[in-house]
């Protein structure tokens, strides 16, 4: 195994007869943030806190800067990990909810001052350091979860859904400023959301997951261009992708920004209702080969009556049994 | 303005109240007083006296009973956080299973064992033995210790104790550090109830102990209402319970300051 950087490999999980983690496997160099991304009970936050020693796994190994890490406590892993809750300690300060874990681990008076110091200075809390949880606004909350986690220099930090307790404003303006504090260093990010704007937003590439499998691995682009089935191509991308109906075993795919209208060929389609998104509009359609979505200029009105059309380039086509995608 | 509200709340001060001012009037009447006498005249500290300089003094039941309440209510909840604490571990179905039959133990009537718990003391020679009492005390206070403590570490949310985890935190470190300052007001009613049950007790401390330096305040009491057949001390009586429940509004007042609620808001989402 190269050093650096987790790997995990073939790692499942299973609780009883059910299996929450099949044989998953990736890996993320220093540095890089990789966002692991689906729908609730996909394995995604299983996948984290396995990771992180809080749950066990049932077969494969985990390892961490070159290191085998896959029975050791979680104590002694060198984690960093934001929690869904930020789960602060909430009888004391933000101070003493940083300082905790440093002296637990004997780090010297002096030393817990000056990396405290740093890291609240790093994360704008320096006023806010004698506040207690409660009495601090979900944003700050993160931000002291987050150097609770970077304070101990962690060899790799874990995001369970960190935005989700936040408003829409503030989780758009907290993208970039989370992806520099944590990107691009020493260690990696394993970052865990059901947003698949958030996930394209923060890593460098998304592992898409459902029922304890990994799905699809890769950046954004590959995920959004080249889906390799139906389920992570209707996962990704909003409005989501127009399924035609299956013809002979398979299944057509496309994008709603794809389909344009045509004078002469293609396909007849009639309007069924518009929906005014402020930059553009989608159009719901009718044809005999299913409902489209399409996706145009919003100051077009567009006739009851139209012919729409595509490249072909564009068409991806799924197995309709089993979902894989074909071309 | 609206007067009905506060009528409303002066009756039921009055209602709840009024036998307690009634108790206290009669501790510092004299026996003459208390059948028709004015009330300018026939104040006493007389009663006081009698209860406090009696042999021995009244003085010596309050700390008997204070020793008893202390060690059982020690022994109730070293044992009772473990496990509370224990049982959130559990497999839900075993841990419901647990919980039925505490709630079995804590409602049955602990006086059908009193005979069974007289035998066992006679056994075991904790006749007489002041500290002793706390043993069957703590045993029957147990069950709903649990069960309280339980229902405020179930509260607690798990990513807390997981993020301490992660930290380094090892079982004992958590529970000091992390769980017990959280379970703070579960612990001071918890406390509060099994030393207010300890301070009560009656007929497990009448079997147990005969020597009257080491009785506790309710046997005492009952004690001095009995001691003649032909008149009864009510200014007496009425001065020892007035002593004997001082102690305890003190520590309702005192741990009044530690049941701070919503101690754990903000711990858990925004």
């Amino acid at each position: 195994m190269s050093s650096g950087g987790l790997q995990l490999e073939n790692i499942s999980r299973r609780l009883g007869a059910r299996s929450l983690l099949h044989e998953i496997s990736l890996e993320v160099p220093a540095g890089e943030c990789l966002a692991l991304l689906g729908p609730s009970g996909c394995g995604k936050t299983t996948t984290l806190r396995v990771v992180a020693g809080l749950d066990p796994v049932s077969s494969g190994r985990i390892w961490l800067q070159g290191r085998d890490i896959t029975r050791l406590d979680p104590g002694r892993r060198q984690v960093g990990m934001v929690f869904q809750s930020y789960a602060l300690y909430p009888h004391l300060s933000v101070e003493g909810n940083l300082e905790l874990g440093l002296e637990i681990r004997r780090v010297t008076a002096a030393e817990r001052h000056r990396r405290i110091s740093t890291i609240l200075e790093l994360l704008q809390l320096v006023e806010l350091r004698h506040r207690r949880p409660a009495q601090l606004s979900g944003g700050q909350r993160q931000r002291v979860a987050l150097a609770r986690a970077l304070l101990r220099q962690p060899d790799i930090v874990l995001l369970d859904e960190p935005m989700s307790n936040l408003d829409a404003q503030l989780r758009d303006n907290l993208r970039p400023e989370l992806r520099r504090l944590l990107c691009g260093g020493r260690h990696p990010v394993l970052y865990v959301t059901h947003d698949q704007q958030e996930a394209m937003g923060i890593a460098d590439r998304i592992a898409v997951m459902s029922n304890g499998f990994i799905q699809q691995l890769g950046t954004a682009r590959d995920l959004y261009d080249q889906p390799v089935n139906r389920f992570v191509a209707e996962f990704l991308g909003r409005p989501a992708i127009n399924l035609l109906l299956p013809q002979q075993g398979h299944q057509l795919g496309l994008r709603p920004e794809h389909i344009r209208s045509v004078n002469t060929g293609g396909l007849e389609a009639k309007l069924t209702g518009r929906e005014w998104l402020g930059n553009q509009q989608l159009l719901n359609l009718e044809t005999k080969r299913g409902q489209l979505k399409m996706l145009t200029s919003a100051d077009w009105t567009p006739p009851t009556e139209l012919r729409v059309s595509w490249d072909q380039g564009r068409e991806l086509w799924f197995e309709e049994q089993s979902g894989e995608r074909v071309k | 303005m609206n007067l009905r509200r506060p009528i409303i709340v002066a009756g039921l001060l009055l209602w709840s109240l009024l036998p307690l001012i009634w108790q206290l009037q009669t501790s510092f009447r004299t026996p003459d007083a208390l059948v028709g006498g004015s009330l300018t005249s026939g104040w006493t500290l007389e009663n006081y006296r009698t209860v406090l300089q009696g042999s021995p003094s009244f003085w010596r039941y309050m700390v008997n009973s204070a020793l008893v309440g202390t060690a059982t209510t020690g022994l109730t909840l070293s044992l009772a956080v473990p496990a509370a604490y224990g049982l959130r571990q559990q497999a839900a179905t075993l841990k419901r299973g647990l919980l039925l039959l505490l709630v079995a133990a804590a409602v049955f009537p602990y006086v059908l064992l009193f005979l069974a718990l007289l035998e066992l003391a006679r056994q075991l020679g904790w006749g007489n033995q002041l500290l002793a009492l706390a043993i069957p005390y703590s045993g029957l206070s147990l069950p709903l210790a649990v069960l309280l403590l339980q229902a405020g570490i179930a509260d607690l949310p798990n990513e807390i104790e997981d993020a301490a985890r992660l930290e380094g935190l090892n079982l004992w470190q958590r529970l000091h550090r992390i769980v017990l300052p959280l379970l703070a007001p579960t612990l001071s009613s918890t406390a509060i109830l099994v030393f207010l049950f300890s301070w009560n007790e009656y007929p497990i401390a009448l079997t147990w102990i005969s020597r009257s330096e080491l009785l506790t305040l309710p046997t005492a009491m009952a004690r001095i209402a009995g001691s003649s057949i032909y008149a009864v001390p009510y200014g007496a009586f009425a001065a020892a319970t007035v002593l004997g429940s001082l102690p305890l509004l003190l520590l309702v007042l005192l741990f009044q300051r530690a049941i701070v609620s919503g101690l754990t808001q903000g711990a858990v989402k925004g």
